[in-house]
């Protein structure tokens, strides 16, 4: 039965569709991130260069634009990531199964093979032969 | 500076007996070929971050930041804030995939992504290429900082480093130097933090000065009270090149007399007459001459040169000693308004502003993603979730630093304008202690930004000589040569690795002194950003990537950015004679928005024509990049 498989014996249809499913949750948080934090950065100088008087306006004695790449971007940086890095563990909470990641999918019969106290053995050889290559 | 600082050497001295002392007690814990080679993977997020933190604040983010701010201004702000928030792009995009992989290094990523050890072999090229031109900064940041603070002659201060750090390294391997990178980090900010509150106790606070910038918008920085200065002759060009404002009233009286090599004026001539004389010189009052543009002018010693009101540039054929007559003000400075805007003389020197801020912002953000000393790093972490908190921390660690940076250069730009003069505003963190009024309190303060300094060279060729040695040992005789290899012959070769890698790199240092620390480090960061960063980003997230298209895409991509820089600086230096246009110029200078594109695209363009080059286990690749550790796909390619 599939379900009792290792995920290193799964088939490669099932391997890739499986690293689909998961890559796409992640690139997806990535790319939500990444996406404000281009903004901030690549729309500064846009900003510095086409409202000058916004950029320049005066904020506890520097300019706005001062202040903020000067100093508050790093803590602006800092909360992006801790955000990232908390939603980035839930998605790997709920992945941490491959049945649960590929549902329905995952329920279809395969060649019964794999039983639990071969797999260790199952893993050096396959993961760990690439050593030597 | 003839007269040693002892308390200075002082605090240096320590550094370097702490780093040693902790190198060598940490030595006895490293046992295994994998405690040497990844510091056993047994540090913690916090200890882990604070190494990577201060293995990657260099002499060029220590002494740099806070020099090229002074100099430069508003758009000097990129430097740092790029050093720090790159961090954020490895975390979203490849510090989780990395780790997970199991690779050590990235020619172990390379190998193992592609399954090509040919490949194997492209990657180890550049981990050496990048570490050589990363440690060349180093080393002069090294050579620099010794003959401040001890008058010693540039070769003796790198060779002194470069050794204690290269017996350091091949003494305790990684594991020495994670507890002395994590110390280093906090000495860093330490050293970079608490002086310069002393400091603005006399000189007014950051906000202040910035504000007085502002509110006096055409004015320069003027130097209060009579200064002599040294002026380097033309060995050291550009370095030798003195602009005189037009504003002001300057007065420069040379004791011993100056010869230049030109004299020309530094902005069109306007509606000015062109023939009306640039400055007046003479030896008393009623008998000076008015000078015009020429060449190979010789100022008779004693003599006084006063300007006119039209910049003008002055350039230096020898060494000579410039007094500047109170009141007068900095030359080669930019105005207030000039510095405390976006826009500024960096980016603006070339006539494309925008195009060349963007161009620095993807060098430096696509360049911190891509430094090898760095990534090996991230193995240090159990698992890819370790290292995305490790990150996290790294990214705070780093913030908290660069805050300070800028703090030094606003400070030292109103009160020590005479660094401007002799092109020397990269000391400013080591010589601004010395306006405190006690004089003791100013050299404990020197003192310990000098140890600072110290630290960030120190800790960055560690960083760079393990991953260069690594590279040597671990990749190139490890797998390479003699796959068979005994762990303890691993770890021999990786000690000799070290001592001739070492050796290479203070001899690279001695060749560089005339070069800036900045333009050097700038080499590195733009070879990595246009050559790993597209490796790992698209190795990391497009399956489609085959090694001919990655190998392709890096040698192009890195290989034209590098040319690039290489002729931008022989024009800089004028060892090459040539007059590109100035949109040439500033993509020659910054390679980087067209460097990183065209990496990526060669490897999606030569992927697509070889599919054949795929991997046949991509899928289960993929997985194992992404999926989390639970899953049981990870492996680790070090043996324990």
């Amino acid at each position: 039965m599939t379900s009792d498989k290792h995920v290193s014996e799964l088939s490669p249809e099932l391997h890739s569709r499986l690293a689909h499913l998961v890559m796409r949750r992640q690139a997806g948080l990535s790319l939500r991130v990444a996406s404000v934090f281009v903004v901030l950065l690549l729309g500064l100088p846009l900003l510095n260069r086409f409202a000058p008087a916004i950029a320049g306006a005066e904020v506890l004695g520097m300019s706005a634009s001062w202040l903020f790449l000067g100093v508050l971007i790093y803590p602006i940086t800092v909360l992006l990531s801790f955000y990232f890095v908390k939603q980035s563990d839930r998605i790997e909470a709920e992945c941490t199964d491959w049945r649960a990641v590929l549902g329905e999918e995952a329920g279809e019969p395969l060649e019964p093979k794999g039983v639990d106290d071969v797999r260790p053995a199952f893993i050096e050889e396959d993961l760990g032969g690439e050593e030597s290559r | 500076m003839n007269d040693v600082s002892w308390i200075a050497v002082g605090f240096v001295v320590a550094m370097t007996l702490v780093t040693i002392g902790l190198g060598i007690y940490a030595t006895r814990m490293a046992r295994s070929a994998s405690d040497f080679f990844v510091a056993g993977r047994s540090v913690s997020v916090f200890w882990n971050a604070s190494a990577i933190s201060g293995e990657y604040l260099s002499a060029a983010s220590f002494m740099g930041i806070a020099g090229l701010l002074m100099k430069n201004g508003y758009d000097a702000l990129w430097y740092p804030v790029c050093y720090a928030t790159g961090y954020l792009f490895l975390l979203l995009f490849i510090a989780g995939p990395l780790r997970r992989f199991g690779a050590y290094t990235i020619p172990d990523f390379a190998e193992g992504r592609f399954d090509s050890p040919t490949f194997r072999k492209i990657a180890v090229t550049f981990v050496l290429f990048i570490g050589f031109f990363y440690t060349m900064p180093q080393m002069k940041g090294a050579g620099v900082v010794l003959g401040a603070i001890l008058g010693w002659p540039y070769w003796a201060g790198i060779v002194v480093v470069g050794a204690v750090i290269t017996f350091n390294v091949a003494l305790g391997g990684m594991k020495g130097i994670t507890f002395v990178q994590a110390f280093q980090y906090w000495a860093k900010l330490f050293a970079i933090a608490l002086p310069i509150f002393v400091i603005q106790a006399t000189t007014g606070g950051y906000a202040e000065r910035l504000e007085a910038e502002r509110s006096r918008p055409s004015e320069l920085p003027t130097i209060a009270e009579s200064r002599t200065v040294s002026i380097k002759g033309a060995k050291s060009f550009p370095a030798n090149v003195m602009v005189v404002p037009e504003t002001g009233s300057t007065r420069i009286t040379f004791p011993d007399g100056a010869k230049l090599a030109r004299i020309s004026p530094a902005s069109p001539a306007g509606s000015t007459d062109p023939n009306a004389p640039l400055v007046m010189i003479g030896s008393a009052p009623g008998s000076s001459r008015g000078l015009g543009a020429a060449s190979d002018v010789v100022i008779e010693a004693g003599a006084t040169l006063v300007s006119t009101g039209r910049a003008t540039r002055l350039e230096f054929a020898e060494p000579a000693r410039a007094e500047f007559a109170a009141g007068s003000p900095a030359p080669n400075a930019p105005a207030n308004v000039k510095w405390s805007e976006p826009f500024g003389p960096l980016t603006s020197k070339h006539g494309y502003p925008l195009l060349y801020t963007y161009s620095l912002i993807v060098a430096l953000i696509c360049g911190t993603a891509g430094l090898p000393h760095i990534l090996v790093r991230f193995y240090t972490n159990p698992d890819g979730r370790a290292a995305k908190r490790t990150t996290l921390w790294v990214m705070a660690m780093l913030g908290a630093f660069y805050v300070f940076p800028p703090i030094w250069g606003t400070i030292g730009r109103g009160a020590m304008p005479w660094l401007y003069a002799d092109n020397s505003t990269d000391s400013v963190v080591i010589r601004l202690p010395a306006i405190l009024e006690s004089k003791l309190l100013g050299e404990i303060a020197s003192g310990i930004t000098s140890a600072g300094a110290f630290a960030a060279f120190m800790s960055t060729f560690s960083g760079l000589l393990v991953s260069m040695s690594g590279a040597l040992a671990h990749d190139i005789y490890g797998k390479i040569l003699r796959p068979s290899a005994s762990p303890e012959s691993r770890m021999l070769a990786f000690k000799i690795a070290a001592v001739v890698i070492g050796a290479v790199s203070m001899a690279l240092g001695l060749l560089v002194e005339s070069f800036d620390i900045a333009m050097m480090v700038g080499w590195a960061f733009a070879i990595a950003a246009a050559s790993y960063f597209p490796l790992l980003l698209l190795g990391s997230w497009w399956r489609g990537l085959t090694k001919q298209g990655a190998g392709a895409g890096m040698l192009i991509g890195g290989l034209l950015s590098l040319s690039a820089i290489i002729v931008s600086m022989l024009l800089d230096k004028k060892i090459l004679d040539a007059q590109p246009s100035p949109l040439v110029r500033s993509l020659l200078e910054q390679p980087a928005i067209w460097g990183v594109p065209l990496a990526i695209g060669v490897m999606v363009l030569v992927s697509k024509l070889t599919p054949s080059g795929l991997p046949a286990d991509v899928a289960l690749k993929m997985l194992r990049l992404h999926a989390p550790e639970e899953l049981g796909l990870s492996k680790n390619y070090i043996e324990h």
